[in-house]
């Protein structure tokens, strides 16, 4: 920085009573963070100390006008405001060059007298920063009547540098503060996001854990029970991960857990949600869900996906992937959505948000679909709690790219359950009634329309075999039939009590031999995974017949 | 539902045996003794199955009779217009190739 060329050289160097002042500055500044008392002490002592009759603080503003923050002399000049380039001091933040004019009746940019405060000789110094000046320190008037020489100018320079360093800290550690408030706001936002989660219950066969990559998240779970027993479940995910997302996350979950509470169809329940978000969300946002209830009773789940990813069904070592069958919501009015019904019997069911798959392996790329079912592989043997923390656990300690939510369905209680039976006489014409209660049976368990279809084939020529050969025809036997749901299979049970038939002579028949007869037993074989003829307490033959679920 | 049934009618030179509803155990041996009465007039018999909902090892039973008894004889014995159901349960039993299987009497005719 260089003295403007006005300006006549004095020899008087700086010495050390400036340094002292320069001293106390540095510390009066150091020491507070209050800016504007200090600023005011500061322009009190820099008048004192320069002999002048007033001086001044001057801060540019949003505008690029500077506002005087701080002033000490006759006339109270706080607030006073000079525009950008204009005035004395406007010329030395311009310039960023002490400015010193002993005469302001000769300088064409002295703005005038102001608030009645005689102006005859001005100093004035830029407050610098890294990005540029900030603001200018300003001094009126000798008192002595002298004028401000280059000496005065280069003191004013010196005191000038505190000044700004304070205001400079000053602003920093406003922006901090504010940073601060921002952290401990979206602190708060996680906390309340946190309370909209349910709590574990460890009474239900569901486990589900939310780990988001910033703050707060767009991803959300839910679980209750609704008035039939059953338990409702909800998975969401919301596009986008910042605090627009974090919003519209607590807007459909609580819009999700609302229309879920009566217990209507999966499909319904997607529906009325997509309607309300369709209604209220800006557009270019929209929720992938996935919702269901699991009756417990039946181990049965029906369960609709909008967008959603893939569900993983694990059982027996074995995968099924179930597929979204929906638009995500938010996007399409009217939209309809089909559930899909499958039994959990005995097996896991992983639903997780698009976090999960995108997390990154130890090679940078996303773990994928593939990488989940190592990871569930994993994991099997333990607790379906044990299972969650360990997969969260290993995703941890990977590259989390988004909102991360898995939510597992486990019912290891009850392995077995009744699923229903009938009983009657070895009447043919009660067939139709034997196929009617197979279809209903098998309906909810995952199986395709032909599997279904050879189910009750196989049981309609179970209980058809033993009207016509264990009875003979004879249309008076008992026949009972039951239904159970093993982990993995479905099994069906045909009692009957007539004499006991010698099991080693029933076996299916070559196919390629063209008869009428013997067919029954053929098909039964080629439909179901086992068969096998027992013998009960109390008599007759119990045919039991067991089949692997998709 | 469809009722159960089955009636002979003559067709394109054909004795025509149309059969509908779910053939069980329950009226199997009705639809053999339909098939092998209409066997028995010596002309070309053809069973339409189009309106079976269901069919079990008894109806398929009746079917393979028939078809052995024209076999016999030199007889045409055809199955017209397989619904979906029975398919699925000729190819379950492997008898989807046994049959001759034609799409209508024209089909059947040429």
């Amino acid at each position: 920085m260089t003295l403007p060329t006005a300006v006549s050289a004095r020899d008087r160097s700086i010495g050390a009573e400036e340094v002292g002042i320069l001293a106390d500055f540095s510390h009066a500044f150091a020491a507070t963070l209050d800016i504007d008392e200090t600023l005011r002490r500061a322009v009190a002592q820099i008048a004192e100390y320069m002999n002048a009759e007033a001086a001044a603080v001057f801060l540019v503003d949003e505008d690029g006008s500077s506002v005087c923050r701080a002033s000490a002399g006759p006339v109270d000049v706080v607030g006073l405001r000079v525009e950008r380039g204009k005035g004395i001091v406007g010329r030395a933040i311009a310039e960023n060059r002490v400015q010193l004019v002993r005469d302001t009746t000769r300088d064409p940019d002295f703005l005038g007298n102001q608030r009645g405060f005689l102006s005859r000789s001005i100093l004035s110094a830029p407050l610098d920063s890294a990005n540029g000046p900030i603001g200018a320190l300003q001094v009126l008037n000798k008192r002595d009547g002298a004028l401000f020489d280059t000496h005065d100018a280069d003191v004013l320079r010196l005191l000038a540098v505190p000044t700004a360093l304070a205001l400079n800290n000053a602003r920093l550690s406003r922006e901090l503060v504010e940073q601060n408030r921002i952290k401990r706001e979206f602190q708060l936002a996680r906390q309340m996001q946190k309370t909209l989660l349910p709590p574990r219950r460890r009474d239900l066969p569901i486990v589900a854990m939310n780990l988001p990559a910033r703050e707060i998240s767009g991803d959300f779970y839910d679980y209750f029970e609704v008035d039939d027993g059953r338990i409702a479940f909800c998975v969401g995910d919301v596009a986008g991960k910042g605090m627009d997302a974090a919003l519209l996350m607590v807007r459909a979950s609580s819009c999700l857990r609302w229309a879920g509470k009566d217990g209507a169809t999966p499909g319904v329940w997607l529906s009325r949600v997509n309607q309300e978000l369709c209604e209220t969300v800006t557009r270019g946002m929209f929720v992938c869900a996935l919702v269901g209830y699991l009756d417990r009773n039946t181990s049965q789940i029906e369960l609709a996906s909008a967008g959603f990813p893939p569900l993983l069904l694990y059982r027996d070592g074995r995968f099924r992937e179930i597929p979204a069958d929906g638009p995500p919501l938010g996007i399409l009015k009217d939209t309809g959505y089909d559930a899909q019904r499958l039994a959990l019997a005995g097996g896991s069911l992983y639903a997780f948000s698009d976090g999960v798959t995108d997390v990154r392996g130890p090679d940078r790329r996303p773990i994928g679909m593939d990488g989940v079912r190592d990871l569930i592989k994993r994991v099997a043997g333990v607790s379906p709690r044990a299972r969650v923390r360990a997969m969260v656990g290993h995703l941890r300690k990977l590259a989390l790219a988004d909102d991360t939510t898995l939510m597992l369905l486990a019912d290891d209680d009850a392995p077995t359950r009744y699923l229903g039976g009938m009983g009657g006489l070895s009447d043919p014409q009660n067939l139709c009634l034997v196929r009617r209660a197979v279809s209903d049976i098998v309906v909810g368990l995952g199986f395709n329309e032909t599997e279904r279809q050879r189910l009750v084939l196989s049981v309609d020529e179970a209980v058809a075999n033993v009207i016509r050969h264990a009875y003979g025809g004879s249309i008076d036997g008992r026949v009972e039939l039951s239904f159970w749901l093993d982990p993995g299979a479905v099994r069906f049970e045909l009692r009957d009590f007539a004499s006991p038939v010698d099991a080693t002579r029933i076996r299916p028949r070559d196919l390629s031999e063209c008869r009428p007869g013997g067919l029954g037993i053929n098909l039964i074989d080629s439909v179901m995974d086992e068969w096998t003829f027992l013998r009960p307490d109390g008599g007759g033959n119990l045919l039991r017949m067991v089949k692997r679920l998709p | 539902m469809t009722q159960n049934h089955c009636a002979t009618e003559d067709q394109q030179g054909f004795k025509l045996v149309r059969v509908s509803g779910e053939v069980d155990l329950s009226w199997s041996q009705r639809l053999r003794k339909t098939i092998l009465d209409a066997l028995a007039t010596g002309r070309p018999v053809a069973v339409d199955l189009s309106q079976v909902t269901y069919i079990d090892s008894s109806g398929i039973a009746a079917l393979v009779e028939g078809f052995q008894n024209a076999r016999g004889k030199g007889q045409r014995f055809n199955l017209v217009a397989v619904s979906k159901p029975v398919h699925a349960v000729l190819e379950l039993a492997r008898l989807d190739r046994v049959f001759p299987i034609f799409a209508n009497l024209d089909e059947a005719n040429k």
